[in-house]
């Protein structure tokens, strides 16, 4: 064996590549994961975690300087003072907009793992039913009972919070004990529960924030400085919990600065063989090889590596013959909602700040309703109560006013819709190669776009808002609907789908590239629909169910 | 409570590292090293000025207490576009025109109830005028756009940093409320009366 050679090279670092990473290693493969960017040591290089509001020179704020430097990331919340060296550097690696596209990225170890929302929902059997019953893209070659233990398997050791609600558009996991809802929050569920019986929920959101100790990882502390990285490991990231678990089989190495560049194919084996490797930092050009390869750059890098690859025999790259690969971007469809006023808790606050909200699980399109559209939406929101902001008087300045400010302000009650978004063949990412980044290599250019189905969604999405939330007591409710742009839900999916045809897909029922079934594509890439849910916790599942099966086959020497 | 022992035991000032104290500098450039902004010494006291009548010292610390207008200052400085800078300066000017037009003084000269009418009325007015929304009180973000007219601009980009610098300052966010670094739990019935430092 070659100083390059292992058993298993994983490519990236975040919530799938951390996934299989720990998978490979522990069932005894030697392994590299390659990560392109920095390294970030858990609690060592969270350098703002500790730091209190007043620390930070604009208070958290963004300044013209960041905006200039991070056109895209501006576009949305993402951009502010506490958290900037967690994004990508926008000069050093652009992307093309044919149209809009707002890609926010992370590239270093532990990728968006540890800037996700944490936000952690099964997919439910209708999900995986939906594409082959609508006539949709490709049907789904799994089914919900084929993820059902890695679900088991994957919240066990990530850690989720939750409740036990008995639904079945969103099936229960093994959690642990749910974070609480706050007073007004558990009002308007009350209302709720009255007003639409149980045709419609109101839950406390399930969250990968550990709320009793698990492994060597304290539970949440309530200070909602997740995407900061967490000092006590209480929300799962690679850091927290993959990381030190494959590196304790003592069969994991990692190298941050290593951009895949492809994919070594060999013509004769039909399989791959090993990957290139550009060093960020030195530009010298490495060759790693392995007897498989789990690619999980996260789902358009994972895509750009495979239209990267085997270009000589495939011109599309690695996975293209089916003339999927690049198709079928998708995203959730946000930015919708309403949010309004609570009366009557004046004297009640909440003490901590939890990094959790409630969840309002799909109810269109289901036990027959058939509205306008096909599939569903979910809210996400929550109550709460900070800014005071009344104007008491016409004295809004000096001492009497400056006191009170300590009085906390009005309750509110907001949410915001989840939509699922159809994969459209039309909708799709290239390379560009007259864009080059950094280091000289092509570009993606995105052309996605919601069409009239998410268009007609987002309709309800707004209406319903304001109805549910009038029917369960909140005043004043204004909604908004914003712009739709794909890429702000920052649930990439598709451009690799899994498929039962390689005629019509670039991945099979393991995440095997059909033209390569020694390369499994494990993260959003894979995804031949959206469903509604925050997708991160099916590709925990997903890739350890496939790494389970690439070991397996890889013992009866079938791939 | 333990939360006494997570509070940093330190002076009241010290809004931030980056700030520097406003003190024994009597030339023409302001305390602060501005990259942007064009503002000399005689308009930063007009800000500390006004600064100090939305949160005046009582028996508690004051704006210039806790050096808010160098807080002020920054935020105009780095986070606010070139064109809304100079709508915001020329609102000064507005300011300094208005004031001495009405009272024949400049505002520093005027008397604390002067300063606050000074003060109520543009508010007032600029509500009425219905332009950019009233700053929210506490823990607010820089708004997206200023008002179109200099004078209210002014008066609500300083008003509304004032507020934020205050509310999110270590005096207040440790002797004012209860605050805590890691709060260690998640309490849903937390009675409003034990959020004030007593």
């Amino acid at each position: 064996m070659s100083a390059n050679t292992y058993d298993a090279i994983v490519i990236g670092s975040g919530i799938s590549g951390g996934w299989a990473a720990k998978e490979l290693t522990e069932k005894g493969l030697k392994t590299i994961m390659l990560e392109r960017g920095r390294n970030i040591e858990h609690i060592k290089d969270y350098v703002n975690a500790n730091k209190d509001p007043w620390e930070f020179p604009h208070r958290g704020g963004r300044t013209q300087e960041m905006i200039k430097d991070y056109p895209v990331l501006k576009r949305d919340y993402p951009l502010n003072e506490t958290n900037l060296d967690y994004w990508v550097n926008e000069k050093e690696s652009p992307y093309v907009e044919v149209k809009r596209f707002d890609w926010f990225r992370g590239y270093h170890v532990g990728g968006r793992s540890l800037m996700w929302g944490r936000q952690s929902y099964r997919w439910a059997e209708l999900d995986f039913e939906a594409n082959a019953k609508d006539g949709i893209g490709v049907d789904w070659p799994i089914r919900y009972k084929d993820l059902e233990p890695w679900y088991g398997y994957a919240e066990k050791f990530a850690g989720i919070s939750g409740n036990r609600d008995g639904l079945s558009i969103l099936p229960d996991g093994e959690f642990m004990p749910p974070m609480e809802m706050n007073v007004v929050e558990k009002d308007v569920a009350k209302r709720f529960k009255e007003h639409y019986k149980e045709t419609r929920n109101f839950v406390i959101g399930r969250t990968a924030n550990i709320t009793v100790p698990h492994y060597a990882r304290t539970n949440c502390q309530y200070r909602n400085k997740c995407w900061l990285g967490c000092p006590f490991g209480a929300y799962f990231s690679t850091q927290s919990s993959t990381l030190p678990a494959a590196m304790a089989t003592g069969n994991l190495t990692v190298r941050p600065w290593s951009i895949v560049t492809k994919i070594l194919y060999d013509k004769d084996t039909k399989k791959a063989k090993g990957v290139e490797v550009l060093d960020a930092e030195t530009n010298q050009t490495y060759e790693f090889f392995a007897k498989v390869i789990f690619v999980n750059a996260s789902t358009f890098n994972s895509t750009w590596i495979l239209m990267n690859s085997a270009t000589d025999i495939w011109p599309g790259g690695l996975g293209s013959s089916s003339g999927e690969l690049g198709h079928n971007v998708m995203d959730h469809h946000l930015g919708v909602g309403a949010s309004g006023t609570v009366e009557g808790f004046e004297d009640k606050y909440y003490f901590g700040r939890r990094a959790n909200g409630i969840y309002i699980p799909r109810y269109r399109n289901l036990n027959g309703e058939k509205r306008d559209y096909i599939r569903g939406f979910g809210y996400q929101g929550g109550g709460g109560r900070e800014g005071w902001s009344r104007d008491i008087a016409e004295m809004n300045i000096g001492g009497q006013f400056k006191d009170a400010l300590t009085e906390p302000g009005t309750w509110t009650m907001g949410i915001g819709g989840f939509g699922e978004t159809l994969p459209y063949h039309d909708n799709k990412i290239t390379l560009d190669k007259t864009v080059k980044d950094k280091w000289g290599l092509p570009v993606l250019a995105f052309d996605a776009e919601i069409r009239d189905n998410e268009k007609k969604m987002r309709i309800d999405m707004e209406n319903d808002a304001k109805e549910m939330l009038e029917a369960a007591g909140v005043k004043n409710v204004k909604t908004h609907s914003g712009n739709g742009f794909l890429g702000r839900g920052i649930h990439e999916m598709g451009t690799a789908r899994m498929g039962r045809d390689p005629k019509t897909s670039v991945l099979n029922g393991w995440n095997q590239v059909w033209d390569a079934q020694n390369v499994f594509v494990t993260d959003g890439a894979a995804m031949a629909s959206t469903a509604c849910q925050n997708p991160s916790l099916t590709y925990m599942a997903m890739t350890a169910r496939a790494a389970n099966y690439a070991v397996e086959q890889l013992k009866k020497n079938n791939i | 409570m333990n939360r006494r022992a997570v509070i940093k035991n330190l002076a009241l000032v010290v809004s931030s590292a980056v700030l520097l104290p406003s003190c024994l500098k009597n030339s023409g450039t302001p305390a602060i090293a501005l990259k942007h902004l064009n503002i000399n010494s005689d308009q930063e006291k007009l800000i500390g000025d006004i600064c100090e009548t939305i949160i005046p010292k009582t028996n508690t610390p004051g704006a210039k207490d806790l050096n808010l207008h160098l807080f002020v200052l920054k935020m105009l400085d780095d986070c606010y576009t070139k064109k809304d800078q100079l709508t915001i300066v020329k609102g000064l000017t507005e300011f300094d025109n208005v004031v001495q037009k009405k009272y024949n003084q400049s505002f520093s000269d005027l008397n604390i109830k002067d300063r606050e009418a000074v003060l109520v009325e543009i508010e007032q007015n600029a509500k009425k005028a219905g332009g950019a929304k009233t700053p929210a009180g506490r823990n607010t973000k820089p708004q997206k756009t200023v008002d179109a007219n200099p004078l209210f601009a002014f008066y609500w980009a300083i008003k509304q940093q004032t507020l934020f610098g205050y509310t999110t300052s270590q005096y207040f966010m440790t002797k004012e409320i209860v605050y805590e670094l890691v709060p260690g739990r998640y309490n849903a019935h937390f009675p409003v009366k034990n959020l004030k430092q007593t």
